[in-house]
């Protein structure tokens, strides 16, 4: 180990970890819990930001930062005497917070199966969720297999800026507002309370409850131009209650059925790079080189199909010709 | 994974807690296989246990200490021996942000044919779907070419350690019948990706599953130097000397075509939605192709070459005819 990464390893002088260790220990040590002034006296790093000056306002939004960090990485505090005067207001971390459920018995094969799955994110938003679940995981103390699975790294991407917000407005059942713009590139302002993300064929989409149009919707992620922005009625979030599973299946069966009605045929050029794609030598595939399938989104399919320049023409819906031609045109006339 | 180094306050917070429930539950194990396990350098190591060691509060008047990783014995022996802890009897469960993390990977996995009826995949999702907010959901393949044909043959070689043979169509659509050592298969959005080790180039090149066709695993063992191949990069574009730098302007539609090259955060609104950013193309024809599918969503500002190529490409595929020459096309 060289001096240079020996050093790399000390915790900056901003990391916070030792303190919320502190905050994490003293709360389980007194299991009847502990009132924000008594915290403030037992915690090292709270004791030291008071003697170096630190006001008290400053002192309790730390605090509240290092509640909102514990909660996040799924330390449940929660208090016992919510309406008690303010400074009686006692913080306890919940009994089963270290409490797996009983079930849980993993084998060497399901530990690498669970490894694999942190890994999907390792270039995408959840990174940091994934890594610190797999931590937890390994700790548990099942020695990994020696792999068959070694060969394989599936990764998911998440290109679009919305999707970390819209994961945390999902979990919080917060509802959020953006702008939104439909392909046609009619830009409106949506209210929605953000039930689940999906992928379908590439695309993250957002399944909500349009709050103004009043019914389920779902919204293509890159379409969404704007910040998510957390609805707020003064200092309060706006909540929603969750969506029954059944409503939850209904809204997903409706995208298939409608993807369902969208079928579009293509003539392939023979030993192009469309026609390895659409895999056109398997004869089950294909007659004469043409192909179809369905598709969901009539502008998302026209962007791959672009892919695939003069090598593809478009048969069937006419629409779908019309907007590969149409986007063409828009390159031509952009580049001119 | 991000490397330990990389790991921030809440990372290292979460591995404390996790490494004291394993010691608690495991009994003492040295340093280095504590390390491995993990997949952590020791010294990072060493020095989460410091912080350990640190930890203490003063409740109720009285100082308490919560914990002792027997500082003789990691010094002198390189055991980690947990000898005193008063809060912590086991590894936190996971949260909910977490399990939702690893069930939307499972159902991911799901998604690839070799993993679909996997009995533990499967037990796996039901655990965690009993514990997890229905947040991200399993992944829908529509499209023939998504699910890709190949791949089970490609990966009977990756674990037998052969050869195969295959026909490769290539982005300048040239075709060839390629001998290649397949390392990994990388499954993407965007289509599946192979790792093989070239013998004509003498390294680690990416091929996409669907430029291959008429595959064959050959009964020819892998060679030395594609045994000898210790890494892959987890990112597809690798830089090269040869590339050439384009700068594009992109919409939200289009920010896929940036966003390996730059980070992108959420726009204020509608009106600077619209980014400038500097990539970085290998075969500068293939501008015309990864600018043009958006359809006016991205835009190259320079180098004119770039411009030529895009317009080129989208004024072929209407089958109009392209004027301007362009030099250098190789």
């Amino acid at each position: 180990m060289s001096a240079k990464s020996e050093s790399a390893w000390q915790p900056a002088k901003t990391d916070k970890s030792e303190r919320l260790l502190q905050l994490t220990c003293a709360l389980l040590f007194a299991e009847r819990g502990l009132t924000k002034a008594e915290l403030f006296r037992s915690i090292p790093a709270y004791v030291e930001a008071v003697n170096s000056g630190t006001v008290e306002e400053s002192l309790n939004r730390m605090f509240e930062r290092d509640k909102t960090d514990l909660r996040a990485t799924g330390i449940q505090i929660y208090t016992p005497n919510p309406a008690a005067e303010a400074e009686e207001i006692c913080y306890v971390i919940a009994d089963d917070t270290f409490i797996w459920p009983s079930h849980i018995d993993l084998s060497a094969k399901q530990l690498q199966l669970l490894t694999l799955a942190a890994q999907v994110w390792s270039q995408a938003s959840l990174q940091s969720d994934a890594s610190q679940a797999l931590v937890r995981l390994k700790a548990l103390g099942v020695e990994q297999a020696a792999d068959d699975l070694i060969g394989f790294a599936p990764r998911i991407n998440t290109h679009e800026p919305s999707f970390l917000p819209l994961t945390t407005a999902i979990e919080n059942r917060t509802e959020v507002t953006f702008s939104y713009r439909k392909a046609n590139g009619e830009v409106s302002k949506r209210q929605v309370q953000p039930w689940s993300l999906h992928n379908v064929d590439g695309q993250w989409l957002l399944q909500c409850f349009d709050v103004k149009q009043k019914q389920p919707r779902n919204f293509v992620l890159k379409r969404i131009v704007s910040k998510v922005q957390i609805l707020r009625d003064g200092d309060l979030e706006v909540n929603f209650e969750a969506p029954s599973n059944e409503l939850l299946e209904t809204t997903t069966k409706e995208l298939m059925d409608h993807i369902k009605g969208q079928v579009c045929e293509l003539k392939v050029k023979r030993d192009s790079g469309a026609w390895f794609h659409f895999h056109l030598d398997d004869s089950s595939n294909s007659k004469d080189g043409q192909i179809s399938f369905n598709f969901m989104d009539l502008e998302l399919i026209a962007e791959e199909l672009r892919d695939f320049g003069s090598d593809v023409t478009v048969i069937r819906p006419k629409e779908l010709a019309e907007a590969v031609k149409a986007g063409f045109q828009k390159v031509v006339a952009d580049h001119a | 994974m991000p490397k330990p180094n990389n790991f921030n306050g809440e990372d290292r917070y979460n591995f404390m807690l996790a490494l004291v429930g394993f010691l608690q539950n495991r009994g003492p194990v040295s340093v280095s296989d504590a390390a491995a396990h993990f997949e952590l350098d020791p010294a990072y190591l060493r020095k989460v246990v410091t912080s350990i060691n640190e930890a203490r509060a003063e409740v109720r008047g009285f100082e308490q200490w919560f914990f002792m990783i027997d500082v003789e014995e990691l010094e002198e022996n390189g055991m980690l021996s947990l000898i005193d802890n008063l809060v912590i009897d086991d590894v936190p469960k996971l949260s909910n942000r977490q399990a939702s993390a690893i069930a939307a990977g499972l159902n991911y996995l799901a998604t690839i044919p070799a993993f679909k009826s996997d009995p533990d995949l499967i037990e796996l999702q039901n655990i965690l779907a009993a514990n997890t907010i229905r947040g991200i959901n399993p992944l829908v393949e529509l499209r023939p070419g998504s699910a890709e044909a190949g791949a089970e043959l490609v990966r009977k070689a990756i674990l037998a350690e052969t050869q195969i043979s295959c026909e490769y169509i290539n982005q300048k659509d040239e075709r060839s019948v390629r001998t290649l050592e397949p390392l990994r298969l990388d499954p993407r959005a965007d289509g599946w990706y192979l790792r093989a080790y070239c013998p004509i180039h003498k390294e680690v090149r990416n091929f996409k599953l669907d430029r291959m066709r008429r595959i064959e695993v050959l009964d020819v063992q892998r060679s030395n130097e594609a045994r000898s191949v210790s890494e892959i990069e987890d990112a597809i574009y690798i830089a090269a000397a040869t590339d050439t730098k384009v700068t594009v302007e992109v919409e939200p539609e289009a920010y896929r075509l940036i966003s390996e090259f730059k980070t992108i955060s959420e726009p204020a609104n509608v009106e600077n939605g619209r980014i400038r950013a500097e990539i970085k193309v290998g075969h500068l024809p293939n501008i015309g192709r990864l600018v043009a599918r958006y359809g006016g969503a991205a835009k190259v500002i320079s180098p004119e070459q770039a411009k030529v190529h895009v317009k080129n490409y989208a004024l072929a595929a209407l089958g109009e005819p392209v004027h301007s020459k362009v030099e250098n096309e190789d």
